[in-house]
């Protein structure tokens, strides 16, 4: 068994006066991909931005590297290496893909391995070492996944928290990324992930979690998850 | 037709000011969705600071330009965190009330020590002359020198990682965010460049006219047309537009009496504004 680096203990979170998470607690194995699934507004978004951030922590505490991490801003968390991959991109719509990557590397520690990081990401997707210049609100729904999950890389992230990866990607897109997923695991990268297919999903985590408004129902080792009776029934059609 | 070109060289000239105090106040619109109505006070208070470095200590007023905007991003940068900060956010009225009282105070006590009559900093250069018509030698220092405060204004924000990094937060400030950039210090540094830059343009404009504590008030009516007129939101943009109001405003000077100008700038801004209504500060926007 792996060390855990970010614990979420009995989170309560929401959005003004509507309470979305009801007490979540999952743990993140280092170099394990840990998937979060559920139905529309379950709350999967609303647990990652409580992790990072984004939303306030009402109740409950935030543990990275054992250090509570709770009230830190976004921006700190992202300096130490807890990094989000939003759900619909948001990119920065008028600047270049270079721009962008290079505001990915932003905090000092990622900044220490910009070239490194650049040329994995151009590795990953030659499409965006082609469009350097080009301006990400220009790019394609399939571009700019590729170049959200590349400024993600950019960060340096040891957790990389990735929401809805395939969401309105075509299936060929959907292989690819999944693929590079695949190699980021292989490499020893930390990873949490919202996905809405939940059968790619499954099949690649070590762990997951099944999210039930508000609260974590089912847990346990993705293939044991993928078997349960319920979860077939719910997220995999069978 | 002699004084016709020469008020149209003038107005391009002053129009060059005009320009570079818009880039102030969009400035700060493009990157947090404020209206600066603090915007005329600042300009109000970069013409009293070069009476002050000019009148009072002897200093250059070319010069005195450097101090004045150092001392105009520190003044940005804490009514940031002072009034603007903590309605970053709410909505678009807080950040309106907010600074008009910040812009009401600056006024008031600007009336007090200075009181309302004009004050004048005495400062020539040998002209052009052409035709029995002068251009006067500080109109064309001024011009230049708002071009190349708005070329380093635009240096920084394309070509360093700070700038880079305004521009992410006028983008997409949640993103910015996310990539461990310091939002917030991201916006008081907006902020304080924009005060900056508004108080350069009235220390340039007090170089060429006199002035009151309430002679920014009309600059930054100007700063609005200018937006509405450059539209785009980079440095460049606001300049033209500028530029453009100035030419407006030389092109009508000989054939009717100043009174009218505000009258047909504003007439002007109505009509842009109907016929493009996206196109007033799309700034930094998504498209
Ligand atoms: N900004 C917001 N303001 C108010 N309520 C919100 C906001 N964002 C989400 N919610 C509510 O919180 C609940 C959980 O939303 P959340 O986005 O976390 O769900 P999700 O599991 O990510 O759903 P999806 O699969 O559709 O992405 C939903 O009921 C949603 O309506
Ligand atoms: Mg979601």
């Amino acid at each position: 068994m792996s060390q855990s680096i970010l614990q979420l203990e009995n989170v309560e979170s929401g959005y003004g006066e509507v309470q979305v998470l009801w007490g979540v607690s999952l743990s993140v194995h280092a170099h394990y991909l840990t998937t979060v699934v559920g139905a529309n507004g379950a709350g999967k978004t609303t647990t990652l931005r409580a992790a990072i951030g984004s939303n306030k922590v009402w109740a409950g505490r935030v543990v990275f590297e054992d250090d509570d991490v709770t009230a830190l801003s976004a921006h700190d968390k992202a300096r130490r290496g807890l990094v989000l991959v939003p759900e619909g991109r948001q990119l920065f719509a008028d600047m270049s893909v270079e721009e962008n990557l290079e505001m990915g590397a932003f905090s000092p520690r990622a900044r220490t391995h910009y070239r490194k990081n650049l040329e994995r990401v151009f590795g990953f997707f030659p499409r965006l070492a082609e469009r350097r210049q080009q301006k990400a609100g220009t790019f394609s729904g399939g571009e700019q996944q590729m170049l959200a999950v590349g400024r993600g890389l950019m960060a340096d992230p040891k957790v990389l928290i990735i929401d809805e990866l395939s969401l309105g990607l075509s299936p060929l897109l959907t292989q690819q990324l999944f693929a590079t997923l695949r190699e980021l695991k292989q490499a020893g990268l930390t990873i949490l992930l919202v996905e809405q297919n939940v059968h790619l999903a499954l099949a690649l985590s070590d762990y997951a979690y099944v999210l039930t408004e508000g609260r974590v129902g089912i847990e346990g080792p993705a293939h044991e998850v993928a078997q349960n009776p319920d979860v077939r029934k719910a997220y995999l059609g069978m | 037709m002699y004084d016709l070109v020469a008020s149209l060289a003038s107005g391009v000239l002053v129009g060059a000011i005009y320009g570079l105090a818009a880039i102030g106040l969009s400035l700060i619109f493009g990157v947090m969705k404020v209206i600066n109505l603090t915007h005329g006070a600042m300009i109000a208070l970069g013409m009293f600071a070069l009476y002050f470095f000019v009148s009072v200590l002897g200093f250059n007023p070319y010069v005195s330009l450097l101090p004045i905007v150092a001392g105009g991003f520190v003044v940005g940068v804490m009514v940031y965190w002072i009034a603007v900060n903590r309605v970053i956010g709410s909505s678009d009225l807080m950040s309106l009330l907010a600074t008009f009282a910040m812009n009401m105070i600056i006024i008031g006590v600007g009336t007090a020590l200075w009181t309302t009559s004009p004050y004048n900093v005495d400062f020539s250069l040998p002209g052009i002359s052409w035709h029995g018509y002068t251009i006067p030698g500080t109109q064309i220092v001024a011009a230049a020198l708002a071009i190349v405060i708005a070329g380093l204004l635009y240096v920084f924000l394309y070509h360093t990682r700070t700038g880079k990094a305004v521009r992410a937060v006028a983008s997409n400030r949640q993103a910015a965010e996310l990539m461990g950039i310091p939002t917030r210090r991201i916006l008081a540094i907006a902020f304080g460049l924009g005060i900056a830059v508004a108080g350069a343009a009235g220390a340039l404009i007090a170089t060429l006219f006199p002035f009151t504590i309430l002679s920014g008030g009309s600059y930054e009516l100007k700063s609005f047309v200018v937006t509405v007129l450059g539209g785009l939101g980079n440095p460049a943009g606001a300049l033209a537009g500028g530029i453009l109001l100035g030419l407006i405003e030389g092109g009508v000077a000989p054939f009717v009496d100043v009174s009218w100008t505000p009258v047909i700038e504003f007439s002007l801004f109505v009509l842009i504004l109907i016929a493009f209504p996206a196109g007033l500060f799309r700034i930094g926007k998504n498209h």
